[in-house]
């Protein structure tokens, strides 16, 4: 029930820059995805959302009024934490009442036990109400963070990696009750913090992806999947990472053409491309394929396609990556794993150019991507 | 066959070393019950007397020198405690400028022996009048107590993660709310230790109250001193005044024992 705005919020821990001018709003009722690696500034953020740290400059603003000189008992907000802070001296049931029974938002008895019991059967922990955390698995200390969160109704939800000390069985099945419970009974604003791409496309309404403590793209997954605003965020997502290299743009006769691994009559620039890249100052440009989007055969008899040579394989269960050396450059493809690779054994690709991403060299920033086709969408929703 | 030979050589060592360490008290609480002139019989079989013990009592000031002391050592602890929590907390949770010189100087309290301080102390409490005061001997006595209980609280609290607290905030309590709900129980085990181990310090400490105290506050130790007249010593008297002196101390460890569980911390955080 809250819209969260962060306006210029930057901080700073020694000499580390944790937070570099952040802006970023929340719509109310989003399931908002924080996504980005170990050490971006997630939690940095998420903690200056709850007014744990004080953020060197910027503000924070909920429903419009701006919470910066707000306690963080004072801002109605709840979060989930990484290693759940469970409270060791208390039992289950009063780890999840703590909240309601603090000062703020104290409730009846007879009020508390119901919620608690309701809060407890929605996350099937109401058999464990006597125990203490340290008596839990990991699962259930999890489950029991998740519980001490909801059972208040706040402006706004913080999780913080809430799955990623999970097995990942169990992490995949809460992912999916995480949906669930979202969708039914948490009609509130969410900001979730994560490094697993699969998550963030997953859950979240909309991502903002985080690099060393800047923004680099806020988007829909669709968007940020499809239309990815830097290399960094299309090398995020996806599972062989997008493979990316460097290469110049050419004219000859009248088409333009990529030069990659001096062959560029493999690599057409599809037409409507033409005009955007015409633009742009330099020739030399990075350009991204994923997987899906790199064909591949063990014979060439007709010479169009480009060689290689196999360097890897490795057999997944269904699927399996191969890797692929042109060159110097590797490429990382998901194949099936039916058919096994010998490694030096002879492999051509064949790129699909109308599905290549385009990227500055010199900034990274994407500069065109030919209409996208919808239909890849990699994750399961 | 080896290991059997083992334990038995590891449980001999014990039952030698308990025998060491508890025979000087049984000495002792013999020697209570004895009269003087049986003193020097090392025979266990003697006509038991509660005469030292009459004697003790009879006078009435010894009374006054065991409540002496309970003032001066509850006192001392009771002060490092409302000192030392707040203290050990910032010690390790708040980065300052000059945190670890901070942290040593409080264990350097220990360093010196009391031998070594005593007159310059003197001199100052003489000065500013805490000479022979129930304040100056609690004074005092910090250099004792509040070492132990900062040094050992500050590695409880650094052993609660941050988040605990912050939670705790989110949950809707002030921070001292959360200081004493949350974190003062999950320290206990090391407060009650540190706070037990502190108190025997002081109940047993002599050099101070001795120089440092004259006619208005003495203590069970330096009370012990009258039993030794120029012509003769007051053995069983004397021994009965110490039987009687640590009876605080066990009835305290015993009461204590219950609290003084680790572990309660685990199980906070992911494991």
């Amino acid at each position: 029930m809250g819209d969260l705005w962060i306006r210029g919020v930057s901080k700073r821990f020694d000499r580390v820059l944790a937070l570099d001018d952040v802006d970023l709003q929340v719509n109310n009722r989003e399931f908002f995805v924080l996504f980005g690696p170990t050490g971006a500034g997630k939690t940095t953020l998420l903690n200056v959302i709850a007014g744990i740290h004080i953020p060197d400059r910027g503000h924070v603003y909920l429903n419009g009024r701006p919470v910066d000189h707000l306690e963080p008992n004072e801002r109605d907000v709840a979060m989930v934490f990484e290693n759940y802070a469970l409270y060791p001296h208390l039992n289950v049931f009063e780890n999840i009442a703590s909240p309601l029974y603090s000062p703020r938002y104290r409730q009846p008895k007879e009020v508390v036990r119901q919620e608690v019991m309701r809060i407890a059967r929605l996350l099937d922990i109401d058999a464990l109400l006597e125990r203490f955390p340290a008596e839990l698995s990991n699962g259930q200390r999890q489950r029991v963070a998740l519980g001490r969160a909801l059972i208040r109704r706040p402006e706004v939800f913080l999780m913080d990696e809430p799955l990623v000390h999970l097995d990942a069985k169990l992490r995949h099945q809460m992912r999916a009750e995480l949906k669930e419970i979202q969708s039914q009974s948490l009609d509130t604003t969410t900001i979730y913090v994560t490094h697993d791409y699969r998550e963030a496309l997953s859950l979240g309404d909309r991502i903002a992806v985080i690099s060393r403590g800047r923004i680099e793209q806020v988007g829909t997954p669709e968007e940020v999947y499809h239309r990815p605003a830097s290399e960094f965020v299309a090398k995020a997502f996806g599972d062989p990472e997008m493979n990316v290299v460097e290469g110049e743009l050419i004219e000859d006769s009248g088409r333009m053409y990529l030069d990659l691994f001096g062959q560029p009559r493999h690599f057409p620039v599809p037409g409507d491309l033409r005009n955007i890249l015409d633009h742009h100052s330099s020739r030399a440009v990075r350009v991204g394929f994923r997987s899906k989007q790199i064909r591949f055969y063990p014979e060439d008899p007709e010479g169009k396609w480009l060689a290689g040579r196999v360097y890897s394989f490795e057999p997944l269960g269904a699927t399996a990556i191969l890797i692929v050396k042109v060159g110097d450059h590797s490429f990382r493809l998901r194949v099936s794993s039916e058919q096994s690779w010998e490694i030096d054994q002879p492999i051509h690709l064949a790129f699909d150019m109308d599905r290549a991403f385009f990227f500055s060299a010199s900034t990274g920033k994407l500069l065109a991507r030919s209409e996208e086709r919808k239909g890849d969408v990699p994750w399961p929703s | 066959m080896k290991r059997r030979m083992l334990k038995w050589i590891r449980n001999l060592a014990l039952l030698a070393y308990a025998a060491f360490a508890l025979f000087p008290l049984l000495w002792m609480l013999i020697i209570s019950f004895k009269h003087d002139r049986e003193m020097y019989h090392t025979i266990f079989l003697f006509s038991p007397t509660l005469e030292n013990y009459r004697v003790l009592f009879e006078k009435g000031d010894y009374i006054g020198y065991f409540l002496n002391n309970l003032w001066v050592s509850a006192g001392a602890v009771i002060l490092s405690i409302v000192v030392g929590v707040p203290a050990a907390y910032a010690l390790a949770r708040f980065k300052f400028r000059g945190r670890e010189s901070i942290a040593f100087t409080f264990l350097s309290f220990r360093f010196a022996p009391e031998i070594m301080v005593i007159l310059p102390l003197f001199l100052i409490y003489q000065r500013f009048g805490l000479y022979d005061t129930y304040l100056g001997i609690i004074w005092v006595y910090q250099l004792l107590t509040l070492p132990l209980i900062i040094w050992v609280l500050r590695g409880y609290f650094e052993e609660i993660p941050p988040e605990i607290e912050y939670a705790a905030r989110l949950d809707g309590y002030s921070w001292f709310r959360v200081f004493l709900k949350t974190l003062v129980p999950l320290i206990k085990p090391g407060l009650v230790a540190s706070a037990l181990l502190s108190f025997i310090f002081a109940w047993n400490s002599f050099t101070f109250p001795l120089l440092l105290a004259g006619q208005n506050v003495v203590t069970t130790t330096v009370a012990a001193l009258q039993y030794l007249s120029s012509d003769t010593v007051h053995y069983g008297q004397m021994a009965a005044a110490v039987t009687i002196s640590i009876l605080p101390e066990v009835l305290l460890a015993l009461f204590i024992q219950k609290h003084l569980v680790r572990g309660l911390s685990f199980g906070a955080v992911k494991g």
